[in-house]
């Protein structure tokens, strides 16, 4: 990491989900890792190794059992849940393996909701929606519903939604595992360029080769989570 | 985009869903706005038939019976009173005005009523007025030359098709009597528009028993005293003679109403229960709609919506629903109020005005709003407790 300043920073983070019973699944155990600004870093690894599981953590959706989670300058893991929420909807924008785009909504609502949690007033948000969009090459798209879009499309707004904040890191959950190898490419590549022009950070989780060959680094998360996926019992008190 | 617009979109998003959670809570709304109506409508009808004269005097026996006979024109006649107890009345230093009154049969359903032009009279504390539409009223003629002129009450002219210069009777035997219409009434709203009016000369003459009488029928008196210190006296004075009675037709009326306000409390049970039903569609329309929705509100919360924005978007959803179903129902619950008051006028009920300035309206609307905020707050709890990285994974 040396030159580089981080994107995101973890110390001693394990993440253990409650079986009932008084039992537990260790799915994460990270004793330290970063990810430098403004880069793309791949994350790669089998089902069930904890990729997911990490991201919900950097992006502040869950808390680690124990640890801390910085992003930037900010350790996100201690902010209280308002804070973690408004902190997200500026500072991170999430894509995930489904779309999960709103149906009810059209594109440019989709994209202006993510700015109205950021407290973005309904002018400046229908205007960036809708400039976003046109740059991912939407412009004609932005009435539409989900249901009357491409997959690639969907994506392309899930990607728009993730970026109208402007924010410094991106995290990608597997974003082209649902479309063919053709559309992935290029909406891949458009969010790549995006970023690269931004100098936004992006953290990709995928398996595909062509993501592999596209990120600046791969990081494969058996190396760095040392959770054995074994069920433990608590002490009883 | 605001709240309120996810709000507005989510509704229309599910438009069948929400436009039947509307309509449940609009019938609901206007079901309670019609029935306050009209039962007000109807107690004040009644309230307004009975305020003019303090004191109605008539044969003895059963007060309310005399009370919906002579002001409302229900029930069967009470017996006869003499008419000279009408002149005693007249002449009475405490007594402002008397107006004799004679119930007759009826022609095709609507009543005759003898009296004097003192009873269309316009006194200053009279609340009702008489106006004559077309024509004239009718002559107070001496006893011995009746003229036989009819005025008649706007709907029994309506119904029966009588114009002014028709001559009409009912029966063989009264055709010897025909009376001419000299007049027609404007609609008063009471009573008295399905009433035939004419003279008590004329009364007297037509019914075969009376005109042999010396002494001459009267049903009733309607009394307005002077001063209310003397209605007791008066009222007294009546009660102890063997033939009369002497009933404060307010009071009567009193009593009425409290034998009804049992039927007023089942209605509010009733509107309670739909009130409720109401409530519970809400509720599940609104919590159904949350559990669809988990994974776009763990998505909204992912992308950076705090918990109060996604509570708050569910109650302003249930909120509006109530707030469309609420002025829906107040505006249908006019309409149904007012057909209902048209068809009880139609049958002779006595409705008052039902559109007066009121508190009902803005309470209703206010009542549907906070249940339809209850209705929508377990849901919306529901919402605000949705586990975001649970519900964002990957439809398997
Ligand atoms: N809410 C939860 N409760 C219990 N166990 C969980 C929960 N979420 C994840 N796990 C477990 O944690 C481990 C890591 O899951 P995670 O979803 O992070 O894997 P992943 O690397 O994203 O897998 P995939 O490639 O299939 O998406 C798995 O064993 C999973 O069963
Ligand atoms: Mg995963």
């Amino acid at each position: 990491m040396t030159g580089v300043s981080a994107a995101v920073t973890l110390h001693g983070v394990t993440k253990a989900f409650p079986l009932g019973n008084g039992r537990t699944l260790e799915a994460l155990n990270v004793q330290r890792w970063a990810v430098p600004a403004g880069r793309c870093t791949v994350l790669t690894g089998p089902s069930g190794s904890g990729k997911t599981t990490l991201l919900n953590l950097i992006a502040g959706v869950s808390l680690p059992t124990a640890g801390t989670v910085a992003v930037h300058d900010t350790e996100i893991s201690a902010l209280p849940e308002p804070q973690r929420d408004r902190f997200r909807a500026k500072h991170i924008g999430y894509v995930f393996q489904t779309f999960n785009l709103l149906s009810a909504f059209t594109a440019l609502e989709n994209v202006m909701l993510s700015m109205m949690f950021a407290g973005a007033i309904p002018n400046e948000q229908r205007r960036r929606a809708g400039e976003i969009l046109a740059r991912l090459g939407l412009g004609a798209r932005l009435a539409h519903k989900p249901h009357q879009l491409s997959r690639g499309e969907q994506q392309r707004v899930a990607i728009a939604r993730a970026l109208a904040n402007h924010p410094p890191l991106i995290l990608a959950d597997e974003p082209c595992a649902s479309l063919d190898a053709s559309t992935a490419r290029e909406v891949l590549d458009e969010l790549l360029s995006v970023c690269r022009e931004a100098g936004t950070t992006l953290l990709v989780v995928s398996h595909e080769s062509s993501v592999l060959a596209a990120g600046d680094q791969v990081v494969d998360i058996t190396a760095i989570n040392r959770a054995k996926h074994r069920v433990s019992v608590a002490e009883r008190v | 985009m605001t709240i309120l617009t996810v709000a507005l979109k989510y509704l229309r998003g599910r438009l069948v869903a929400s436009a039947l959670t509307s309509l449940a809570v609009a019938l609901g709304v206007s079901l309670v706005i019609a029935c306050v109506l009209l039962s007000r409508g109807i107690q004040q009808g009644f309230i307004e038939g009975t305020t003019d004269y303090s004191l109605l005097v008539g044969a003895k026996g059963s007060p309310t019976q005399l009370v919906l006979n002579i002001v409302f024109r229900m029930d069967a006649p009470t017996p006869n009173i003499s008419a000279s107890l009408y002149r005693q009345l007249r002449d009475d230093p405490r007594v402002e005005v008397a107006v004799p009154v004679a119930m007759g049969d009826a022609y095709q359903g609507y009543r005759y009523v003898a009296t004097t032009g003192s009873y269309f009279a316009a006194f200053p504390w009279r609340r009702k007025t008489f106006a004559i539409s077309e024509g004239r009223f009718f002559r107070d003629d001496p006893p011995e030359q009746p003229a036989y002129e009819a005025v008649l009450g706007a709907d029994a002219a309506r119904r029966t098709g009588l114009r002014v210069g028709d001559r009409f009777h009912e029966g063989e035997e009264m055709a010897e009597y025909p009376l001419t219409v000299v007049g027609i009434l404007r609609p008063t709203n009471s009573a008295d528009d399905r009433a035939i009016f004419f003279s008590l000369a004329s009364y007297w003459q037509m019914n075969e028993i009376s005109r042999e009488m010396k002494v001459k029928p009267l049903t009733a008196v309607l009394v307005r005293a002077k001063r209310m210190s003397d209605l007791p006296g008066l009222h007294r004075g009546f009660n102890v003679t063997a033939d009369t009675q002497a009933v404060f037709p307010s009071a009567v009326l009193l009593n009425i109403f409290n034998v009804l306000s049992l039927v007023d409390e089942v209605v509010a049970i009733i509107l309670a229960i739909v009130g409720l039903v109401v409530v519970l569609y809400l509720f599940v329309s609104m919590y159904s709609a949350t559990l669809e929705r988990q994974r776009e509100i763990a998505t909204m919360r992912a992308l950076g919506a705090r918990r109060a924005t996604i509570l708050g978007i569910v109650l302003l959803e249930s909120c509006a629903m109530a707030v469309i179903g609420g002025a829906l129902g107040i505006a249908g619950g006019h309409g149904v109020a007012y057909l209902g008051a048209a068809v009880l006028a139609g049958r002779g009920g006595p409705v008052a005005n039902l559109f007066v300035v009121s508190a009902l309206e803005p309470v209703v609307f206010a009542s549907a709003v906070v249940l339809g905020a209850l209705a929508g707050l377990l849901p919306a709890v529901l919402a605000y407790r949705t586990e975001v990285a649970e519900n964002l994974a990957p439809l398997s």
